[in-house]
Order: structure tokens, then sequence, then C-alpha cells
């Protein structure tokens, strides 16, 4: 695609919808069959700076169908606010109207209907085109590309090649700094190699070294900002990494590191780059969550823009809090975001944002970037193209509680356990299969390509079962973003419960029951669990059965030829009357 | 600072720390009737010798949001206040508000620190408040909480 702005104009004039072009939303308007690729590139320049963001890849260098979430609660205090959005209170807040291309790509809502008029979403080869085009627009000195990180992780392709699959789509899309999160999951070596072989700059002003043996105990372990001279101006990017991946992964990954939120070193950071070296503009690159973003933004001074990750939550328009900017460019490649900068007399003065939707039916991919894709999969195709079954329901990942690609595998795991609950985790990334689709082991994958994919199977007390949901539930309905975690809920199979979202901390769950049958706190029950730590609170694990998740998942389809998933949650919200409620909790 | 004025508060230091840590040791899982067991309201009590003591700005309380590990959360103090031989920070000391023993660490200074401040490792027994008390030259007590959440984790 080679689309500059006076061709723009024609084809504006053509389509007789002069005007949009001032609309940061110039698409939304637009009927389905209307949409065209320079609608979605379609952008205002302001400055001469210009920040393209990605976050939470996860891997997927293919184009892939990724449903947004139709239920996201949280705390009643955080209820509808951004970061809390799906569905119609989304497409309300941000002004998204329903059956256009950003209905599609932001929100659940007539999501099998458009998908088959969308197609797939993202794709390196059509993010390629995209940055390239900018880059040619504004000229490639005065375009950066930053990446919020949660990129090596998520695909088979990534887990097979140990991430340099993925650290290869990097280097060709051009990334100039990045964060990380599920980066760490390869392990503190691996994640060396990686970054030596990564063209870009890896930062993180919050890992410290904290091994009292090591040469560089108290150190940082990475570089913690960078300064790049873009468009004339002095961009100081400070880097922010996921502070809880010691808390929420394994920590023999990064055993030796300590993370945390560490805000009093970002504000002295924030601090030395502006008065010792005079940068015109602070960024922080962050894998916090949208919503914890908000409070450091509230809580740390003198930061520009916080180009925002781990949460996947698309932002269509950038919200201000403190002063500070914070865009959030969704998940799974879906979107681009493109930050134009204006910065006069060292400072800004001016800004223009769009998600780019990366809609694969209406983009042109570069050529090199589909051969890069070919490449990096040749080596596991018979593998992965194997067809395992077929799907009659629509299979999706997401949701505070229920998800039914989830329940699926908390089927698979259930039957070759036999046992009476399985805990599948609750993260945010995944796919989605729509109804009728051949189920590939590549599917499989991307719900559960990580590096440490065992399924325990162990003994777990009723109480303790009762106090490890109320930890969990804690984590994600708290009422401070700052001890959130940003996963959803895990899906539990075997169980029911209510929850009452508002009640203290220990007290939200009630009516626990399984199969059926009310919880015995004094009983012994036979759990399995995947992704998580919660094997270290059982006993008795039986070794023989431990086996990975994906293999235990693939028997499972291929057992069964068609699976048919029920959409009917097995957690009742108490104190919520619905899937997206709008602030105040209103439905 | 003379090396001999520092090490002479450090002593202070780590005395009562060891004293303190095995009861915390013993707050964890298994949580038998310590036979140190102290609430926090009784320990800054002892503490403040039943004078209370004021919330501050002045006391900088360094914890994690969420504990990496709850058997070593590590808690950074500092006071914003003089070292002068007539008027200085007297002690500094770390309490969690729900552990068996809530007493954590007492450190006595004198003005050879030079500086009011003082880091260790403590063990929480689960989430709660971490409190931290510094008595000042005047004779009064200010303190500074924050939550620490101790949790097993996971998500994605």
């Amino acid at each position: 695609m080679d689309i500059s702005r006076r061709d723009f104009l024609q084809i504006a004039a053509a389509l007789g919808f002069f005007g949009a072009s001032s609309d940061l939303l110039a698409g939304a308007s637009k009927r389905v069959d209307e949409i065209t690729a320079t609608d979605i590139m379609d952008f205002k320049p302001v400055g001469k700076v210009t920040l393209l963001h990605i976050c939470d890849l996860h891997a997927h260098i293919k184009p892939l169908y990724w449903r947004e979430p139709s239920t996201l609660i949280s705390a009643p205090n955080l209820t509808g606010t951004p970061g809390f959005l799906c569905g119609k209170s989304f497409a309300e807040f941000y002004g998204v109207k329903p059956k256009t291309l950003e209905g599609y790509f932001d929100t659940y809502l007539n999501f099998e209907e458009l998908a088959k008029k969308f197609g797939k979403m993202g794709g390196i080869a059509y993010i390629k085109t995209v940055v390239d085009e900018v880059r040619r627009d504004r000229g490639k000195d005065n375009v950066l590309l930053l990446d919020s990180g949660d990129t090596w992780q998520g695909t088979a392709v990534a887990l097979k090649t140990g991430g340099e699959a993925i650290v290869k789509a990097q280097n060709y899309l051009g990334v100039d700094v990045m964060v990380g999160h599920w980066e760490f999951t390869y392990g503190k070596e691996r994640v060396r190699e990686l970054i030596d072989m990564l063209d870009a700059d890896f930062i993180s002003q919050n890992i410290i070294d904290n091994d009292p043996f090591s040469d560089d105990f108290e150190e940082l372990v990475f570089k913690s900002y960078t300064i790049r001279e873009v468009g004339g101006a002095k961009i100081g990017i400070i880097g922010q990494s996921f502070p809880f991946t010691s808390t929420a992964n394994p920590k023999r990954f990064t055993e030796g590191w300590s993370f945390g939120l560490r805000l009093d070193t970002l504000q002295e950071y924030v601090d030395e780059l502006r008065k010792e070296k005079k940068v015109d503009c602070v960024v922080l690159l962050s894998h916090d969550g949208f919503s914890v973003d908000q409070e450091v933004a509230r809580r740390v001074h003198g930061i520009d823009f916080i180009l925002s990750g781990h949460t996947h939550d698309p932002g269509p328009k950038p919200i201000t809090v403190n002063g500070t900017v914070i865009i959030i460019a969704g998940s799974h490649g879906k979107y681009v975001g493109r930050l134009d900068i204006d910065i006069k007399n060292k400072k800004v003065v001016d800004y223009n944002y769009k998600l780019i939707p990366i809609a694969s039916n209406l983009i042109v991919p570069d050529k090199r970037g589909v051969e890069l894709v070919n490449e990096l999969y040749k080596p596991y195709e018979k593998e992965l193209n194997q067809v395992l079954g077929k799907t009659k329901g629509l299979l999706y990942k997401r949701d505070t509680f229920y998800s039914t690609f989830d329940a699926l595998i908390g089927e698979a795991i259930h039957d070759e356990m036999d046992n009476e609950i399985t805990f599948t985790p609750g993260y945010r990334w995944g796919t989605t299969l729509l109804p009728g689709d051949d189920i590939l082991m590549d599917n499989v994958y991307e719900m559960t390509a990580i590096t440490y994919p065992e399924v325990y199977t162990f003994e777990l007390k009723g109480a303790k079962i009762v106090q490890l949901l109320e930890d969990i539930a804690d984590n994600v309905f708290n009422s401070n973003p700052l001890y959130q975690q940003g996963g959803d809920m895990s899906r539990l199979t075997g169980v029911t419960y209510d929850i009452k979202i508002g009640a203290p901390s220990g007290k939200r769950i009630s009516n626990l029951k399984v199969n059926g049958k009310p919880l015995d706190i004094n009983r012994n029950y036979v759990v399995s669990a995947w992704g998580g730590n919660l094997q270290s609170a059982g006993e008795n694990i039986r070794k023989s059965k431990i086996r990975p998740v994906y293999d235990i998942t693939a028997d499972y389809i291929r057992k069964n030829g068609t699976v048919d998933i029920s959409t009917r949650s097995n957690v009742n919200v108490v104190d919520i009357g619905c899937g997206c409620p709008k602030a105040g909790g209103i439905c | 600072m003379e090396r001999r004025g520092f090490l002479k508060g450090l002593a202070g230091a780590c005395a009562l720390t060891a004293v303190g840590a095995p009861t915390i040791s013993l707050a964890e899982n298994k949580k038998p009737k310590s036979p140190n067991a102290i609430t926090y309201k009784k320990a800054l009590e002892i503490i403040t010798k039943g004078k209370g003591a004021k919330d501050s700005e002045k006391i900088n309380l360094i914890v994690p949001e969420i504990a990496e590990n709850g058997a070593v959360v590590p808690v950074k103090v500092t006071v914003d206040y003089p070292m002068d031989p007539n008027n200085y920070v007297k002690s500094i000391h770390v309490l969690a508000t729900k552990n068996s023993n809530a007493r954590c660490a007492d450190v006595f200074l004198t003005p050879l620190n030079g500086k009011a401040y003082f880091a260790t490792r403590i063990k929480l027994g689960g989430t709660q408040e971490v409190v931290a008390v510094a008595e000042l030259g005047d004779g009064t007590f200010i303190k500074a909480q924050k939550s620490v959440k101790v949790t097993i984790g996971g998500c994605g």
C-alpha cells in the first residue's frame, strides 16, 4: 500500500465524505462495505515526532480472530472507567458505533457476523505495511516503534524456537525499544541471549538484582531508560516491565531478580531526564496494565506520555490523568497506535493519536513479511496444521469468569485426570475460533504455549480451595489498582459459586458447590491445575499423571471430533446484573 | 560519620532484630501459640511508652505493594529530621500489624549515625499493614504505614 495524503484526499472526495479527515475515527461512521485502507490510515499529522506503539502481540505473527470480552467486571469504584469497559459500555464511552470496523475490533458485539465481513486481525506483514507507510509519510528519522512487551510468548513458533522467531519478527518490524513480562518465562539466561539477537533496546527501571552473592547486588538488571533523538527532539523513554512477574509467573525463571512498581525510583528517573539530561519529552514505556498506569500517573509527576500494555485494552482515545496522557493498543497485533507529538521550546505543546486497526482484508501485506512468516512456520507446519476436530460454537478466551475455550481445556483435563476440580488460569491471551471452524494443533498452542505447561493433579483441602479463590478474587477485584495483577479470575471446572464483587476481601465467595454438592471445608478434593502456583498449596501430587496441557487438550479434541461447549458461565455474580456495566454498576 | 558510632547503632539493631525474627518465622503457616505473641496495639504502646505516635510525612517507608516472597519482604525507612548532637532521631521501629509478634525490628540511633536510615527484610504472615515508628529528639513519636499484599499470585 502506498497512499499519500493527496491520494487520500482524492479518494475522500470521490467517496463524498469530506470533513472526515479531521475526525479521529473517520472510519467509524462508515458502513462495513465502504471502509478502505485509506480510512484506516487517515490521520491529521501534528509536529515532527511520531511514536508508533504496539503491545501484547503474544507472538501472533499471523493474523487471527480475537474477540474482545463480553464480561469485564471490576471493583465498584472502577466500574465503567477505562480498563473496565466492554461491549456497549465501551462503545458508549468511546463513541464507537456498532457494526463498523471499530465496533468489530473493539467490542464483542456482532462479532461472528462482522468476522465474516472483515476477516482476521493483525499479522506482522500487515503491521509492517502500516508502520512503513507512517515512516514514509513522516520520514523514518522522525518515527520510533515502541513495544510494551508480552511479545515473545503465546504461539507454538515462539515456544518451539525459545522466543527466537518473534525476535526475528521484531527486527523485521524495526522495533526500537521494548520492555517485558512473559518474555521472562524463557528464563534469565535465554532472555539475555534473545536480547543479544534483538535490534531493539530492552529497558526496565523496575528490575533490580536481588542475589546477595552477585556482583551486581541491588543494581539495575537492564538500562532504566534510553534517550532518542527523533524529529529534532530529545525523547527520554523509561522502561517499566511487569511489576508482578515474580508472583504471577514461576519464580524460578527470574530467581535473583526483584520486580515491583518502584514508583520512588521512577520519579527519580523522570526528574533526572528532565533536569540533568534536559529531554524535551518523557515517555514511560510500560507493562503495568491500563488501570495501574492511571494510578501511576496520579502518583508520579512529570511524565508526558505513558504507552501502556498488559491488560489488553484497546484505547481508541487517549486518556489524561494528572497531565499525563495514557494510551494502550489492545493485544494480539490487532492495532498499531500512532502518536504524533508537537514539541516547541523543549515542551510538548500538542499531540494527536489514533489506534490503527490492522484489518487484514483491507491492508496489502508486505511481501517480505509473508515470506518471513512462512519461513518461521515451515519447520513446524506438519504438526501445527493437523486438524484435531471441529467446534460447533464460538471458542474464545477473555471474559472475567468463563470462556468457552477455557471450558474446553477444563473438560479435557477432567476427562484425563478423573479429578473433581480443574483450575485453568485467567490469562488474557489466546485465540478465537468461529462456529464450524476446524481446530488445529496451532490453535491449541495459541491457548497454552507456555514454558511451564505441566498439568498437576493433587489434593487440596476444601478450606484451602475457598482461601485460594478468595485470594485470586482479591487480586482481580481489588479496589486499589496497585494491588491488582491484571488478569481475569481463574476458570474452574466442576465447581459453581456465587460472588459478590463489592464484598470485603476474603468474603466475596459463597454458595460454593463441587459437582452440585456444597463444598466440605474439611474434606480433601482431587484438583488439577496448570499455569499457576496452586500445586504448591496442595499435597499428594500424582507425579505419574503430570503432562503438558496442550497434549491433553489435543487428545481430547481428537477423541471427540466435534466439540460443543456451553456458553453458560458457572459463576453467578450477585451484585452486578450484566457483563459490561457502566459507571455506578448500571447495566 | 565515625565508624565506631555507626557500628554501635547497628549492633543495637542487629541484637533486637535477632530476638524478634525467630518468633515471626513461626507466624506464617503453622501458627502455633507463640510465647512472644504481641499485638500491634500492645507493641506500639510499649515502644511509645503509652504516648502513641502521630502520622507524619517525615517518615518515608518504602515497601513493595505486593510481596514477591512473604518470607523476606524488604523494608526501608528514612526519617527527614536532623541528626544533631542535641536533637536527633533516637530510634526507628518496624511493625507488622497482623503478625503474631507484631514487633519486627527496633533500631536505636545516635547522632553519629549521621542519617536516620534503616533497611531490613521482615517476614509477613499474610496481607497486612507495615508500620514504621520513629522517636524524635523531643521524645515524641511519629509513624507511617503502608499495606503489603501477600498472595500466592497467578494471572497473565
